[in-house]
């Protein structure tokens, strides 16, 4: 655990300790990135938001505030947001606290696997669950 | 003697508690102050912020609040001309509305009104949004949660409470005008010039920063209430009401010293 609170700035982490804003929709949680840090506006940043979301397959999401989500849908909107950071390394931070509701390994494989998902996607994990990653590339 | 030094230790905890509160809402001002003053923090996105914030503080209750001051307003005026009359004074009742219910109780009221309605929901938000690590997110996604979220409030807060006190003071006048004078135009000149004799530019100046004051406390203490919950759930509440005795404290005493300084 050390080691992840001592990644760089140039990191994008989802994890269960950075929790959406939960008064906002999906779409307004990775808005917020294009909004803020590179002065777009507000159509413009809703635009990007959404096309992150149609990107990761999970258009059906956008309205929907933290509460209103299962631990999937929330995971996603988590991984849009870190992904229009546009930070070279990402972070997945114990996905397994994140994401108990379905087969892990195998739905992040999933959503790394659709088009354009640029960049190295690391995943720190408890070593006891490797397992788990094993049974998922052995099922392709 | 042992009670003596626990009730002098007590007390001292007690003052540098009080002294770190204060310091801690002044550093917050100022540094907001400062990004106010920054180029960079007037982007679109502070400012739809801040239009929601107006909104949803001034005008989404807007019914409500003309509807209750309006209220309190015609009873205050009854009392006032009744009063007035009873002891012969009726040529002093405009000029008693004005001073009693303008410059204030309605400023105060709405302070209260404000505080009761906002200023306990940007407490409450503020503090969960620190217990669930969501100001720690923003900061990781390098969204900066003073220009996103804390100014912006503070901004609606100050419009909120000058508008609606300006509001409700307008509305008082007309409703002192026709309470004292009727559908008559002929008290109109006389009505006027009382006005123009009590708004000269030290009152109206001094309305405006009691107003603002006032929007600055019922914004700013639940903000900096809000920031210091520790990281446990159950110390939500507990930090909501430390929120709001502050605000109270806070409103009366710019109202006390705005007296003060009006009338002794």
């Amino acid at each position: 655990m050390t080691a992840i609170a001592a990644l760089p700035d140039d990191v994008a982490r989802v994890a269960l300790d950075l929790p959406l804003r939960a008064n906002l929709s999906a779409l307004d949680n990775i808005a917020l990135i294009p909004l803020y840090q590179r002065h777009y506006g507000a159509s413009e940043s809703t635009r990007q938001a959404q096309a992150m979301l149609d990107q990761l397959g999970h258009a059906d999401i956008a309205l929907l505030r933290d509460p209103d989500m299962t631990p999937a849908q929330r995971f996603v909107t988590k991984l849009a947001r870190a992904l229009i950071l546009k930070r070279p390394r990402l972070v997945i931070d114990r996905p397994g606290a994140m994401l108990y509701d379905v087969p892990y390994p195998a739905f992040i494989q999933l959503l790394a696997a659709q088009n354009s998902m640029s960049g190295i996607w690391e995943i720190f994990d408890f070593s006891w669950n490797q397992v788990l990653y094993h049974q998922a590339l052995h099922s392709e | 003697m042992n009670f003596l030094v626990a009730s002098i230790e007590s007390l001292g905890a007690k003052l540098a508690g009080w002294f770190t509160v204060g310091y801690d809402t002044f550093a917050f001002l100022a540094q907001a102050s400062l990004l106010l003053l920054d180029r960079t923090t007037w982007n679109h996105a502070t400012f739809n912020v801040v239009i929601k914030q107006v909104y949803f503080t001034a005008v989404q209750i807007l019914h409500v609040f003309l509807g209750y001051s309006l209220v309190i307003s015609w009873l205050i005026i009854s009392i006032i001309l009744s009063t007035a009359r009873d002891f012969g004074l009726t040529a002093f009742a405009s000029e008693m509305t004005i001073r009693v219910l303008v410059l204030e109780l309605l400023p105060f009221l709405t302070a209260l009104f404000i505080a009761l309605r906002s200023g306990s929901a940007i407490n409450t938000e503020v503090a969960l949004m620190q217990v669930n690590n969501e100001l720690d997110a923003l900061a990781h996604c390098k969204v900066p949660p003073m220009q996103f979220e804390f100014l912006p409030r503070l901004i609606g807060g100050v419009i909120s409470v000058v508008a609606l006190s300006g509001l409700a003071g307008l509305s008082a006048l007309l409703l002192a005008f026709l309470s004292i004078y009727g559908m008559n135009m002929a008290g109109f000149e006389s009505f006027t010039q009382t006005m123009a004799k009590i708004f000269d530019f030290r009152i109206v100046a001094g309305l405006l920063v009691k107003c603002t004051l006032f929007g600055l406390a019922v914004t700013l203490i639940p903000v900096t209430a809000g920031l210091e919950t520790p990281k446990k759930l159950f110390m939500v509440p507990v930090s909501v009401l430390r929120g709001m005795m502050r605000v109270f404290f806070a409103i009366v005493a710019i109202e006390v010293v705005s007296l003060a300084l009006k009338y002794i």
